[in-house]
């Protein structure tokens, strides 16, 4: 479950906010003629210029759209991503497994085998222990801060502390140095995609303590980290342990990676379009509003890459709060948002689509509607203006959003100001510090009436999507998703009986008619499907972007055109 | 601080202690003969004009600052405006900010607003603070002027730009213009103060002082009837050029993000979100810029014409 | 003279105190919970407290910053982080100690303000000293001019016209990237000439002003007169008998200027992306890294101090006046 950030809109010097998950890797790849997704030869480094650095390198405790990129190239897991555009890519294929898991016991046990020939960079032979090692580590308090996936569905004594303080974790068993059982809670028929989460990356039994991961990562990809200076640069080069052969999904052509990090967006954007020396065999993020017109020339046509981030942005209203209680006041204010003029704050058409429903075009099974539709999107007053009337509000009245201090966002929040203000609805934009946004919106008793955030979907599944943001008994005291604090008896069922279907593709439909379920009460408004526009070095090649990590540039997968240069 | 110049520098150039004070219609007949500021009053007329009637000049342009245009923006090249100059026309007459197409003249002219008022009242307590303490440390000496000289040293140490950064970001959004006014006098005073200080320290020692004393005057009056006139050109100079430091300081705390809140216009805050559009929409940085800088210029020029007034005053 | 000094020294211990403190106390107030940030997203309250009792954030306030100021000579241990002396605090957001952050990044920023200060020293000084001697000529008036547009244009207007003339239309420059001296004594210095030209206009400027006013002041001063009537030569009165005065004046603000930029130009870093005490200062305050906002503000403030120090044993050296009533 991952929150998505907004890539960086960031404008010069003081504003710099962490982006903390979202793919920001983006990967510049163009040939000359075969264009950015053209063959990669072998050798050469691809530099990577980058603002925001990365979170942590311990794969226990990163959980971002910017890292679990990353972590592919230097770490492998029991199952992976494939690595191809479109729905080829985000498909679960085997990689430190010889298969997606065998289960048992009604899919209550699922029994893994190692493949052969596997090696940490130190040479040492990847066992069952080590894999072991690895996934009992989610569980220590200090260590296991990211994707809980591990935590909620394998088993374990509620007492257990991970590995260094606790010891053993009997759930899941080793029978040998190739054989890993998971024991489970309950029955769960996809865990085979849940062991491509970062959480099942092996680390050799005993190493990994306190901080020595985020410094020293223990590799088991093809890359391994030679340099690391957190927020200036990492350095990869080859890791000669790793063996292609038993590798289906990484090409990892390029010898080594070079990241430079603190680097200001406007720069980046600057250094991309100039792409002058080593830049040519760079990549980058997202471009910023303001690059948008110098990129129309053909020759950097040719190397942009486009398409959909894969997230959400919206406004989560607050239905605990008077009086966006009333249903009809929050249908008045999804009526009234002028769409356009929140899309031009983020960077115009190129940047972002029109948002309609809650799931975004990249979810399998999303139906594509308009709840509350106006012209172009441009919102419809008037109707706004009844509905708000009929609630007895038509004198308007005063809401708070919260808003990150970052320039984007409050950006769009002046845009939805303007537009609600023909109605007399004063919004009071409450700006929060970056560091503690998530914090303040995540907390029931501090989040005001509303505010604008987005989602990212672990996998393109609506089961990662919907339940999250809208099941009533999923609201927490502290690190709440669920906004609106929507708590609605039907749709919690309809979730339920979602979740207990076998057929995955009838489930994926059954979450769009969820979707539009849910919009009848408009918990939120969807505002924009922000999309990735990105420029890549002239000297890139085999790049292209990946659906599983928000749009970014696969990194194993890119490579140089001509690694001589 | 490092975005401008500190009253340190201004201080210590010639500040003026002998001689009767260089009356008011003096330094205005003088200024008014000289050419250049004639054109930096006028110039700083216009700017406090803009400042004071900001609504009605609004409703003669025809456009508000928060209202967003989109018709005049290319949404389909990331917001750019349509037409040459950053959308200069007959509607919008210094052309619109790109992707909300908000019209520029109005923000130009509400940042006026933001600006001078933000200075103003910031010159206005650190004149305050200043003299008051400045006067207090240098009559009354002794444990008084120990405790305020240490703070005063405390507060010079501080990295100034740093802290109020950091401040300024931690506090709710709140009172924004005020905390900026507050945290900006607050760590200006103590160069007022210092002046200040060593000049009363001078004349207190003064023979007419000493002849108030003797003819019953209390200290009250003594520091405010015989010591305060006195400092008068010092205080005239040291606040005509604090203006542009503090113009210059919340324009810089604007640009790194921590100064006035969204909506609200300023123009350190324009010229920050019109850096990345300088290649395709120049305008949108030319404009608040030479407006900027040519308020702090018009103002160290006149600062800069006074104090060589009334130094020539106590020359004679 | 030995025992104003340590008087001094003293003063300086005193004060950096009183800065710590009082850094301390409005950042305990304002940041947020350090145990929430390490916390991460998936947090319960449980997990909250055993951090905070690690952190020894329950602790009243006076006893955390005293044990602050012990890790400081001592070291310190953050749970199973370790950080050694001197320690002046561990950022949990790059899990690094905040000293090690520090002295990676000083360099950067102590060249920043040499080359600098070389550059508007010469600049400054040298323009203002012509401009006095020359007063009134076609030459003052113009550089004057020139001073006045420099003082009033803010600096980071100038970095960013000067990094787009001269890196992105011009293309004389490559965007700075500030390697090591050693590893590429070119790249090194294209990479600070703009900042240095950036920092060293502002303030050449003001120098050329101020030591213009000076040196024209003292040209007028009676002594200089008598020197004069006395048949000296214009350059030799200059030289010998008028410099020092003018400019020990400047030498108290140079002390104080060189002092405060040696705690990070901030905007100047940020602008050009170097990664100097200025820039992790601003990094800091946008994560809200309160550990290393603390430790840099207490670096700059201690520059400045010291810094305060200095200039004042100069000035004793360089004017006999002082030296004879302080001693």
């Amino acid at each position: 479950m991952k929150r998505s950030t907004m890539l960086a809109g960031l404008l010069l010097s003081g504003s710099l906010a962490l982006t903390a998950c979202s793919g920001n890797a983006t990967d510049a790849a163009k040939g000359n003629s075969a264009g950015p997704g053209g063959p990669a030869a072998t050798g050469g480094t691809v530099q990577v210029l980058a603002n925001a650095g990365f979170s942590h390198l311990d794969p226990v405790r990163g959980f971002d759209g910017g890292v679990n990129n990353f972590y592919r190239l230097i770490y492998r897991t029991l199952t992976t991503q494939g690595a191809a555009p479109g729905a080829d890519g985000t498909k679960i294929v085997p990689d430190l497994a010889t298969d997606t898991g065998k289960p048992s016991d009604g899919g209550k046990t699922w029994t893994f085998t190692l493949k052969d020939g596997v090696a940490f960079e130190t040479g040492a032979p990847i066992t069952s222990a080590d894999v072991k090692f690895g996934v009992s580590r989610a569980w220590d308090p200090e260590i296991g801060i990211g994707s809980p996936y591990a935590k909620q569905i394998i088993a374990a004594p509620a007492s257990y502390q991970g590995p260094y303080k606790t010891g053993e974790l009997p759930s899941i068993e080793t029978p040998d140095a190739k054989t890993v059982v998971f024991h489970l809670k309950k029955p769960y028929a996809d865990f085979g995609s849940v062991v491509a989460q970062n959480t099942f990356v092996p680390v050799p039994k005993g190493s990994g303590a306190g901080t020595e991961l985020d410094s020293k990562p223990i590799a088991s990809g093809p890359y391994k980290v030679s340099a690391y200076k957190p927020g200036a640069s990492l350095t990869l080069v080859r890791n000669d342990k790793w063996d292609v052969k038993t590798d289906s999904v990484r090409a990892a052509k390029p010898d080594g990676f070079q990241w430079t990090f603190g680097l200001d967006p406007a720069t980046i954007d600057e250094r991309m379009i100039a792409g002058q020396g080593t830049d040519a065999n760079a990549i980058a993020g997202t471009i910023q509003a303001a690059s948008v017109a110098r990129i129309q020339t053909p020759q950097l046509k040719q190397r942009t890459l486009s398409g959909l981030g894969g997230c959400t942005t919206y406004m989560g209203l607050n239905t605990t709060k008077k009086p966006l209680d009333d249903v009809r006041v929050r249908q008045a204010i999804n009526l009234a948002v002028n769409k356009q003029t929140v899309r031009d704050a983020v960077g115009g058409s190129t940047l972002a689509d029109l948002a309609t429903s809650i799931q975004p075009p990249t979810i399998v099974g999303r139906t594509d509607y308009n709840p509350y539709p106006s012209q172009d999107g441009k919102g419809d007053v008037e109707a706004a203006r009844k509905l708000l009337t009929e609630a007895g509000h038509a004198g308007g009245f005063t809401f708070t959003l919260d808003t990150r201090a970052q320039p984007k966002m409050q950006a769009m929040a002046v845009a939805i100001q303007q537009a609600l203000e023909p109605l007399k609805i004063a919004v009071k934009i409450n700006i929060i510090d970056t560091s503690t946004y998530y914090e303040v919106i995540g907390t029931p008793s501090q989040q005001h009436d509303a505010a604008i955030t987005g989602w990212c979907p672990d996998w393109p599944s609506g089961a990662t999507f919907l339940p999250p943001l809208f099941d009533g008994r999923n609201i927490t005291a502290k690190g709440n998703s669920n906004l609106a604090q929507l708590n609605d008896p039907g749709v919690n069922k309809k979730i339920d009986e979602i979740a207990a279907m076998k057929d995955v593709t009838a489930a994926n439909t059954a979450y769009g008619e969820l979707d539009q379920q849910i919009m009848k009460l408009a918990p939120m408004v969807p505002l924009l499907y922000e999309k990735v526009l990105m420029v890549v070095g002239s000297n890139i090649a085999g790049a292209y972007l990946h659906d599983g990590f928000s749009g970014g540039i696969d990194l194993v997968s890119v490579g140089l055109t001509d690694a001589g240069k | 601080m490092s975005t401008t110049p500190t009253l340190l520098e201004v201080e210590e150039v010639g500040a003026p202690t002998s001689g009767p004070p260089t009356s008011t219609q003096r330094i205005l007949t003088r200024l008014v003969h000289d050419k250049a500021a004639v054109l930096c009053l006028a110039f700083l007329l216009i700017v406090v004009l803009m400042a004071a009637f900001a609504p009605l000049i609004t409703k003669l342009s025809g456009w508000g600052p928060y209202e967003f245009d989109s018709s005049a923006v290319n949404s389909a090249l990331g917001g750019v405006p349509h037409g040459s100059l950053g959308g200069i026309s007959g509607e919008h007459w210094f052309g619109v900010e790109p992707q909300n197409g908000r019209d520029l003249f109005a923000r130009i002219v509400y940042g006026a607003r933001v600006s001078i008022t933000i200075a103003l009242s910031a010159t206005v307590l650190t004149g305050i603070l200043g003299v008051v303490l400045g006067m207090l440390a240098g009559f009354y000496r002794g444990w008084v002027d120990q405790l305020i000289s240490r703070v005063m040293d405390f507060l010079m140490a501080f990295p100034a730009l740093i802290f109020m950064i950091a401040i300024l970001s931690s506090l709710p959004a709140g009172n924004r213009p005020v905390l900026l006014v507050l945290v900006i006098s607050a760590f200006g005073w103590p160069y007022l103060a210092r002046v200040i200080r060593g000049q009363t320290m001078t004349l207190a020692n003064r023979e007419f002082v000493e002849a108030a004393r003797a003819s019953g005057a209390k200290d009250l009056a003594l520091v405010f009837r015989e010591i305060l006139p006195n400092l008068r050109s010092s205080i005239i100079v040291m606040s005509t050029l604090a203006v542009p430091g503090y113009i210059g300081t919340e324009a810089g705390l604007s640009f790194l993000g921590v100064g006035v809140t969204p909506p609200t216009a300023s123009w350190g805050q324009m010229i920050s979100s019109s850096v990345s559009w300088y290649s395709v929409d120049p305008m949108f940085f030319a404009i608040p810029g030479a407006f900027l800088f040519l308020t702090v210029l018009s103002l160290t020029v006149l600062g800069d014409k006074i104090r060589s007034v009334i130094d020539a005053g106590e020359a004679a | 003279m030995t025992r104003y000094v340590i008087g001094r020294l003293g003063g300086v211990v005193v004060i950096l105190l009183a800065v710590c403190l009082f850094t301390y106390l409005i950042f305990f107030k304002l940041s947020p919970d350090p145990a929430v940030m390490i916390c991460g997203k998936t947090c319960t309250p449980e997990r909250i407290d055993s951090i905070r009792t690690v952190l020894g954030l329950n602790q009243p306030l006076l006893t955390q910053f005293w044990e602050f100021l012990q890790g400081i000579f001592a070291g310190r241990d953050y749970g199973t982080a370790h950080c050694s002396a001197p320690c002046l605090g561990y950022s949990f957001q790059t899990n690094e100690s905040v000293w090690t952050m520090l002295t990676a990044r000083l360099p950067v920023s102590i060249t920043v303000a040499v080359g600098a200060a070389v550059l508007w020293l010469l600049a400054g000084v040298a323009g203002g000293l012509i401009s006095a001697v020359k007063q009134g000529t076609w030459w003052d008036r113009s550089a004057m001019a020139l001073a006045l547009t420099g003082v009033s244009v803010p600096n980071y207007v100038l970095a960013l016209v000067l990094q787009y003339v001269l890196v992105v239309k011009l293309q004389v420059l490559p965007f700075p990237s500030a390697p090591a001296f050693a590893d590429n004594p070119g790249l090194w210095f294209e990479s600070y000439l703009m900042p240095w030209t950036v920092l060293a206009i502002g303030y050449a400027c003001l120098y050329a002003r101020l030591t213009r006013a000076n040196v024209i002041d003292t040209l007028a001063e009676n002594f200089v007169r008598t020197a004069r009537a006395k048949g000296l030569q214009r350059s030799l009165i200059l030289r010998r008998h008028a410099l020092r005065p003018a400019l020990t004046p400047i030498t108290t603000i140079f002390g104080m200027d060189f002092a405060g930029l040696l705690g990070g130009a901030l905007i100047t870093e940020t602008v050009f992306g170097l990664n100097g005490i200025g820039k992790l200062a601003a990094d800091s305050i946008a994560k809200n890294d309160q550990p290393v906002i603390m430790a840099v503000t207490l670096l700059a403030a201690f520059f400045v101090v010291i810094g305060n120090v200095v200039v004042d044993l100069v000035y004793t050296a360089l004017d006999p006046r002082v030296r004879v009533t302080s001693a």
